[in-house]
């Protein structure tokens, strides 16, 4: 058994548990409590953390207050703490936290405005990837189209929320105090998450146009998710909505599927 | 030329500086004469823009990869993923220098994204020598180790520090950056002698120095000094710079500054002073030497 294994357990759990028992005897005063040397760890992993988590969540923090924020932090941190060094990939399940979150019980629509950042933050930092090669496309012949399934942009993320979650975000930007009133009645809304140079864009989509680019995402080909689009609107515009992916590059790659056409 | 020569020789003055976000515009535009930029390895491991920028930077100055996340000091395996991207970073930027930290973050399979403390035993040594020897191979490259600053001790840490780091040096063949802030913060608040500390270290295994500010906390009474990149060097901290650099000789340094970051030139002038102090003390043959 090694003595170091157990006394990096023992300080995790001093840390993040609070339970300084097992680790306080093996430090050295040095006329300062044990308990009061390890506070000068746990304070800087904490404030730390919860500082990475509000640069993640800024609008979270906003609607909650910087207190309340560091105390839901606090409570996030000790229960997941990051498994990667990498602390842009931290926090992915503050979602889901909140929405178990005795406190928060009242704010049914936070866990949606954090997913919302959530996906903004995998947005900005998402692989660069070249654009489809148009010209290898066109060679693609128009009976085969049905069967093309393609690769969408990795800083494209999709998210369905029965909260205006969009409107919430944008009336959280800017200085504080002049915040726009948001209709939390307004109804569903379907978006589109999307690195755009150096921005990120929020767009809402019709729910066909938001099917049909899950769909296509999901790796369904042209044909299906076509399919899946008419069936929620019927005036649905197969050439427009292509048309559209391709001029703002959403398309990165493309495959022919094995599987023939269905419908000749 | 050692990978820590080319940093110096690489431009004008010895000093470089921390690259943070806020001033990389500015950099880009005014083009500040530095021997090199340093960036912590974990921030540009994704192939997004961040590391787009870090390639366009890289044209104009050499980086130098300060990693804060191996753990090396883990009673575990090492994150073979982090490894694995930390490789793919230094292809990518190909870094004058590449260092880790005398320290742990991970148990438990928890990062606690902090320099956590070590009992200096044999136990450790053999362990953290083990994963020196590890990185260097799964990097293909020479690692610095930088001693931490120290909040506390174990009652059971019977090998002193500087020894430590001179035996772990013997074992791995690794190099050492000597945070001159950190020894000084670690000697107030350990009760140790810095000078004694600095006079113990492998001097011809010292291949960057780091020079930041630090916070005073008071603690039930007893002062406490915070390692926390927040203030321009203190004055006690570049003397003890000054006695580093007669022992050590015209080493790069870096001046790090994380938080309550300020305008770009507060930092160039940090390092210009580091410079003048090294050329007073050294005199000015460090590019003949590194040549």
């Amino acid at each position: 058994m090694s003595a170091l294994r157990d006394l990096q357990a023992a300080m995790r759990e001093a840390i993040l548990g609070g339970d300084e028992r097992a680790v306080a005897r093996e430090i050295a005063g040095d006329g300062l409590e044990p308990s009061a040397r390890l506070g000068i760890y746990r304070h800087h992993v904490f404030t730390t953390l919860t500082a990475a988590l509000a640069g993640t969540y800024p609008v979270i923090c906003r609607l909650v207050d910087a207190r309340f924020f560091a105390y839901a932090a606090h409570c996030y941190i000790r229960e997941h703490p990051p498994v990667s060094p990498c602390l842009v990939e931290y926090g992915a399940t503050l979602a889901q936290f909140l929405a178990g979150f005795p406190p928060c019980r009242d704010h049914a629509y936070l866990p949606d405005v954090a997913r919302l950042e959530w996906a903004i933050n995998v947005a900005r930092h998402a692989e660069v990837i070249a654009p489809i090669d148009r010209r290898r496309l066109a060679t693609v012949p128009v009976e085969d189209m049905p069967r093309l399934s393609f690769r969408l942009d990795p800083s494209l993320l999709l998210l369905a929320s029965a909260w205006p979650v969009d409107a919430i975000w944008r009336a959280n930007q800017g200085d504080a105090g002049v915040e726009p009133a948001v209709d939390l009645g307004a109804g569903d809304v379907q978006l589109a998450v999307r690195r755009v140079g150096d921005d990120v864009i929020i767009r809402a989509l019709d729910p066909a146009s938001y099917a049909f680019r899950e769909a296509l995402r999901d790796g369904q080909t042209l044909e299906q998710a076509a399919a899946v689009a008419l069936a929620i609107d019927a005036r649905f515009d197969l050439t427009r909505a292509i048309h559209e992916l391709l001029d703002t590059d959403l398309l990165t790659d493309f495959a022919l599927s094995d599987t023939p056409a269905l419908v000749t | 030329m050692t990978s820590a020569e080319r940093c110096a020789a690489s431009g004008p003055g010895r000093t470089g500086i921390g690259l943070r976000a806020p001033h990389v515009a500015e950099i880009m535009a005014s083009r500040p004469a530095l021997p090199f930029l340093e960036v912590h390895p974990e921030n540009y491991m994704f192939g997004g823009p961040a590391l787009a920028v870090l390639e366009s930077v890289r044209r104009e100055y050499p980086i130098s990869l300060h990693g804060v996340g191996l753990s090396l000091g883990t009673a575990g395996d090492l994150d073979r993923r982090h490894l694995t991207n930390f490789r793919a970073l230094i292809e990518r930027v190909h870094p004058c220098l590449v260092s880790e930290h005398l320290s742990w973050s991970i148990a438990g399979g928890s990062y606690l994204n902090h320099l956590l403390p070590l009992p200096y035993t044999e136990e450790t040594l053999g362990l953290f020598a083990g994963h020196v020897e590890e990185a260097q191979e799964a990097l293909g490259r020479q690692l610095l180790i930088e001693n931490p600053s120290g909040y506390m001790r174990f009652h059971h840490s019977p090998i002193p520090e500087p020894e430590f780091l001179a035996e772990l040096v013997r074992r791995t063949g690794c190099g050492l950056v000597c945070d001159v802030n950190n020894i000084f913060v670690t000697a107030s608040n350990l009760g140790l002698d810095a000078v004694a500390y600095l006079d113990a270290l492998p001097a011809a295994a010292v291949g960057e120095i780091h020079l930041a500010g630090h916070a005073r906390n008071d603690a039930d009474g007893l002062s406490i000094l915070i390692d926390d990149h927040g203030s321009p060097v203190a004055d006690p901290v570049w003397r003890l710079y000054a006695h580093a650099l007669r022992r050590l000789g015209p080493v790069p340094a870096l001046i790090e500054w994380d938080t309550n970051l300020p305008e770009l030139p507060v930092l160039l002038g940090e390092a210009r002073l580091a410079d003048r102090l090294s050329a007073a003390t050294c005199g000015d043959d460090a590019r003949v030497r590194a040549a």
